[in-house]
């Protein structure tokens, strides 16, 4: 129990400590003005320890370790929390009868996410997934006034314990292989271990890889994104698509690379076809989508199938480096960029009915002209996401390029080349759909300064890192 | 010299700003914001040439690091030499001028502010042109300028012809860019860089003189250039750009853009000196435009459509210069011809802004007494254009001609034979259009925010042969011996012809007579009819044939195939949990399997 302890857990005991304090001021005194504050202050004291500990952290335990990576990314779920905090009062309390509770499951969540990208043990890895994963839950079924989140809430909770099974048996039968939890102690067992280990540790790899992969939403364990996407309340969907997503790639890169999983052919060939058939089904099951929620979610199964690609690559100790600076570059620009379009989906005006959220496409009819900034905000999300130069998309996606060019993935390359075409094509009808002119529009969106100054700021990062990435890119690489 | 990046992008914000804005912004504002700003990118100009002056080190800068992946980096960084200084200087002091001369001239247009806009943004994409240290950045600003150009010939959009003579302009220097382009592919995979400066470090270790690839690439940047400076035979589309306004005549038909063939090819001059073939090439290449041009300027009767045959002919000379290898003194012509023909341009402008459009010189007349300031600067500007001595296109020609005659005394009679047509039409326009009876009376005046630009560009055409241009350390030394020879018969020459014109335009006003060789030499040599025999109607009988659009199966087939896929793909998605489970349960019972068949 030294300093250099409390110092590295001060994050995750900032945001622990502002649950507890939710947690009481709720019990005695209901006010949603109240909880929105608690959760934007212990994120912004988490923020700015995070920001204090920055760089020099290294610390090591048994379960956790606080290193760059780790640090990095953590003030990349507190943000992307904030942003989902500053998103969503509004829209909860039309929806719902309290909305206190709301926010400290937020919190529960984003300290889940925190904690499996500082996880170098099963255990942790489990703890923080299930921590993210049950706050997910409530947090999807919030809206007690309608059906569809509440059905959302159920095939996620059954499949994603079906999932979390899965995953627990790999873990058991690494167990049983290698007597082993932590990720460094697997990599030594496997390497001592005999042939009769190897099919056992296999097979729990390839387990592991499949409980994973649901997380992910990788192909085939992709097919409740959609529901769940469409059915989730949109701010929650938005945090669902960035800090789960992230979160959880976070752990795996971590776990692939600590306990040696790239040195098996098995394991990479497995990825890499999941990797290829995330990106075509992804991109092809979007491509004549017309609600937005659920093209987003078909879209993020095919982002994450890019992402892969960074898995494969960094199995070459040559690329290691070049392989994990994508990831995290992809990652940074990803969760802006679909916080973005979630913050659009989320306007009020969209949300103003407490009945079925809006978020067709013939209801982003004209969005550029009858309220520019929503309407900038959507196009750039979708530039983004298709990768248009100057955007935050197009770098992350140059990134994984150059980092795929490096080895022989050509196949790989070949799906992300295709994958991207068939994307543009998606993307760029709802750049249509925002462009059209000749609408009369039902839902004209009002927003506040309180709105508007989100737009901005994510408008600002979403270009900001496009047109500047060096920034970034050097904080990057000043980490590894 | 840390405020370098600021000069380019000045204009460009205020491009952007004119953009957005123009629907808020008064007529005073985008007059205060499109001219001050490239005012400020001028002054600027002038600290950092300064500085550079005092200290006299070429560097290189970066402006901006977009991103650095790997081993890929880009990065937007400026080569600052003398070459540089000068073009800086040239692009924004004239700019400077030319933008506060139109800002009277434009006054009544209602397009203002879409002008200025474009005028600002053609400044900034020249600026890039000039400064960048690779060719890739050039080529950034070389498209920019281009397609400015483009905006600005057909300003006037609503004139069908103006449209027509904007997608010449464009279509005919696309040519040229497509060949550059090739030249710097065939660059970049011979010596895996574009950096300008590693390029010229680079050659002439890779390519021995006179090599193949060398004289290949170097032909194919010639194209880009020629596309770009309007030489032959890719000359066609400058005299039609003068549907443009006038000071846009000023400025990129005769100041700055029609010159970046020049300036490419002195940029690149080491390049070219491993070529000697090339630079033979262009040599006559030169020559002959300055000849073939001067002829079609002598027989026009628009005023503007005379000065552009004129700037065709004068870059000629400075192609002539660049082929016998005197670059500075390209350099030093297309200086001093910035000031005179941008001094003539605004003159022509005043004229034609105070005659109710007027273009045509006979219809003139007389203009001496009634314009006295627009006379003046008209008289000096066709004086230098001339090469009178003791003004600046004296000596720069001079120069030239010293030049050639060094290297063949066959291009050097070429040129003096040019030299005396120039002269000729100069003065012809002159005493055609400012002396004689008067045809029509001018019906407004210039004002102060036109006469100050004349003014000041009298003083550059009279004294720009003065400067010395910080060019030393840029180019190889060409000029060895000074012959005086060559200089009084340079002066006998033009005088003559001077005489002539005289004789011929004061004592009467011989009408435009037509006859054969006059009208083959005002239709441009029909150059236009035989490309239109020679490339528009094989094209567009090649576009009526394929009209059926054959190729385009292909795509429709990858859409029927993405569709379908999409379609089984969706029928998958059936909202349901069981079916759902059972798509986890299949690929993990898949991917088992496989494990069981490697392993087992």
């Amino acid at each position: 129990m030294n300093s250099g302890m409390w110092q590295a857990l001060s994050p995750l005991l900032a945001l622990s400590g502002g649950t507890v304090v939710l947690m009481l001021q709720i019990a005695f005194h209901r006010n949603p003005r109240w909880s929105v504050a608690i959760t934007q202050l212990s994120l912004l004291l988490g923020a700015g320890l995070l920001l204090w500990l920055w760089p020099g952290s290294d610390y090591q335990s048994l379960l956790l370790r606080v290193d760059g990576y780790a640090l990095l990314l953590n003030l990349l779920f507190i943000l992307a929390a904030a942003v989902t905090c500053w998103l969503s009062p509004a829209y909860i309390a039309l929806r719902s009868e309290q909305s206190g509770e709301f926010f400290l499951l937020l919190l529960l969540a984003t300290i889940g996410a925190m904690i499996l990208a500082q996880a170098v043990h099963v255990a942790s890895l489990l703890l923080g997934l299930e921590l993210l994963g049950v706050a997910l839950y409530a947090l999807i079924a919030y809206p007690d006034r309608s059906l569809l989140p509440l059905e959302a809430a159920v095939k996620y909770l059954v499949l994603s314990g079906a999932a979390s099974a899965t995953l627990l048996f790999g873990f058991a039968l690494a167990y049983a292989g290698t007597g082993q939890l932590a990720f460094t102690g697997l990599s030594e067992s496997l390497a001592l271990a005999g042939s009769g280990a190897y099919t056992l540790v296999m097979a729990a790899s390839v387990m592991i890889i499949c409980g994973l992969a649901f997380k992910l939403s990788l192909v085939p364990f992709h097919m409740w994104t959609p529901d769940v996407y469409q059915g989730a309340p949109s701010p929650v969907t938005g945090f669902l698509a960035t800090v789960s997503k992230g979160a959880v790639f976070a752990v795996f890169l971590r776990a692939f690379l600590e306990t040696g999983a790239y040195q098996f052919p098995i394991i990479l060939n497995s990825l890499a076809a999941i990797a290829v058939a995330s990106m075509l089904v992804g991109n092809l099951l979007a491509l004549r989508q017309d609600n937005v929620k659920r093209l987003l979610a078909y879209s993020s199964i095919a982002h994450m199938g890019y992402l892969l690609i960074v898995l494969l690559v960094c199995s070459d100790p040559a690329n290691h480096d070049l392989a994990v600076e994508a990831a995290l570059f992809y990652l940074v620009a990803y969760t802006v960029t679909t916080l973005a379009a979630f913050a659009v989906l989320t306007w009020p005006g969209y949300e103003q009915y407490q009945g079925p959220e809006h978020t067709e496409l013939k209801h982003l009819s004209g969005l550029l002209w009858h309220h520019p900034l929503a309407g900038l905000l959507m196009l750039v999300a979708m530039l983004s996401l298709a990768g248009i130069p100057l955007t935050a998309g197009f770098v992350g996606k140059f990134y994984l390029f150059s980092a795929a060019v490096t080895g022989p993935h050509w196949l790989l390359l070949g799906s992300l080349v295709v994958g991207s075409g068939i994307g543009i094509y998606y993307y760029l009808r709802v750049v249509y759909y925002l462009l059209r002119r000749d609408d009369n529009h039902a839902l004209l969106p009002n927003a506040g300064w309180h709105e508007s100054c989100l737009a901005v700021v994510l408008l600002a990062a979403v270009l900001g890192l496009g047109i500047a990435p060096q920034s970034l890119i050097g904080w990057i690489q000043s980490i590894l | 010299m840390n405020a370098l990046w600021l000069v380019p992008l000045l204009p460009l914000i205020s491009a952007v700003i004119l953009i957005l804005g123009s629907a808020w912004l008064g007529r005073r504002a985008v007059a205060v914001l499109g001219v001050g700003s490239v005012g400020l990118a001028a002054l600027l100009t002038a600290r950092v040439v300064t500085a550079f002056l005092g200290s006299g080190e070429a560097s290189t800068q970066v402006l901006w690091t977009w991103m650095a992946v790997g081993d890929f980096s880009v990065q937007v960084a400026a080569w600052f030499d003398g070459l540089t200084a000068v073009m800086m200087s040239v692009i924004t002091g004239v700019g400077f001028l030319i933008h506060l001369y139109s800002a009277r001239f434009m006054a009544e247009d209602d397009s203002y502010a879409r002008y200025f806009a474009y005028l600002n943004l053609f400044v900034a994409a020249m600026l890039v042109l000039v400064m960048a240290d690779n060719l890739l950045l050039l080529y950034l600003g070389w498209e920019g300028v281009g397609a400015c150009s483009y905006l600005l010939v057909g300003f006037w959009y609503k004139d069908v012809a103006n449209g027509a003579a904007a997608r010449k302009a464009f279509i005919v220097t696309r040519v040229g860019d497509t060949a550059m382009a090739l030249g710097l592919f065939l660059i970049l995979a011979e010596l895996g860089t574009l950096n300008i400066q590693s390029v010229l470090q680079l050659a002439p270790g890779h390519w021995a003189t006179g090599d193949t690839m060398v004289v290949l690439a170097t032909v194919l940047l010639l194209g880009g250039a020629v596309g770009k400076s309007a030489q032959l035979p890719l000359h066609t589309w400058l005299p039609d750009a003068m549907a443009g306004p006038t000071p846009v005549s000023a400025l990129i038909h005769a100041a700055t853009m029609v010159t970046a063939g020049v300036y490419l090819i002195a940029r690149t001059h080491g390049l070219f000196l491993l070529a000697p073939t090339t630079l033979e090439i262009i040599a006559w290449l030169g020559v002959l435009t300055a000849l073939l041009a001067a002829c079609s300027a002598l027989v026009q009767t628009d005023i503007k459509r005379i000065l552009a045959w004129s700037t065709i002919s004068q870059i000629g000379y400075m192609f002539l210069a660049l082929g016998v290898g005197a670059f500075g003194a390209a350099i030093f012509h297309l200086v001093t011809h910035a000031f005179f023909k941008a001094l003539l341009f605004l003159a022509a402008g005043a004229v034609i802004y105070c005659l109710h459009h007027e273009h045509n010189i006979f219809r003139m007349g007389g203009l001496r007494s009634r314009m006295p300031v627009t006379f003046v600067s008209f008289l000096l500007g066709a004086s230098a254009l001339a090469a009178i001595p003791f003004t600046s296109g004296f000596y720069s020609k001079d120069v030239i001609l010293l030049a050639a005659w060094q290297h063949d005394p066959l291009l050097f009679v070429a040129g003096l034979c040019g030299a005396a047509l120039t002269a000729f039409y100069s003065f012809r326009l002159l005493f055609v259009a400012f002396f004689g009876p008067a045809q029509q009376e001018p019906d407004r005046t210039i004002g102060w925010v036109m006469a100050v630009p004349l003014g000041l560009l009298c003083v550059g055409a009279l004294a720009g042969g003065a400067l010395t241009l910080p060019l030393t350390d840029v180019f190889p030394p060409a000029i060895g011996v000074v012959n005086h020879t060559i200089e009084y018969i340079a002066i006998t020459v033009t005088l003559a012809a001077v005489g002539l014109a005289a004789w011929r335009y004061l004592r009467q006003r011989p009408d435009p007579a037509s006859g054969g060789l006059r009208e083959f030499w005002f239709a441009g040599w029909r150059v236009d009819a035989l490309y239109e025999l020679l490339w528009v109607r094989p094209y567009c009988w090649l576009a009526k044939r394929t009209q059926g659009e054959p190729v385009d199966h292909l795509y429709n087939g990858i859409v029927a195939l993405a569709r379908a896929n999409h379609r089984t793909l969706s029928a998958l998605q059936t909202g349901q949990l069981r079916w759902y489970a059972t798509g986890m349960v299949f690929g993990l019972v898949v991917l088992l399997a496989v494990l069981m068949r490697a392993a087992l």
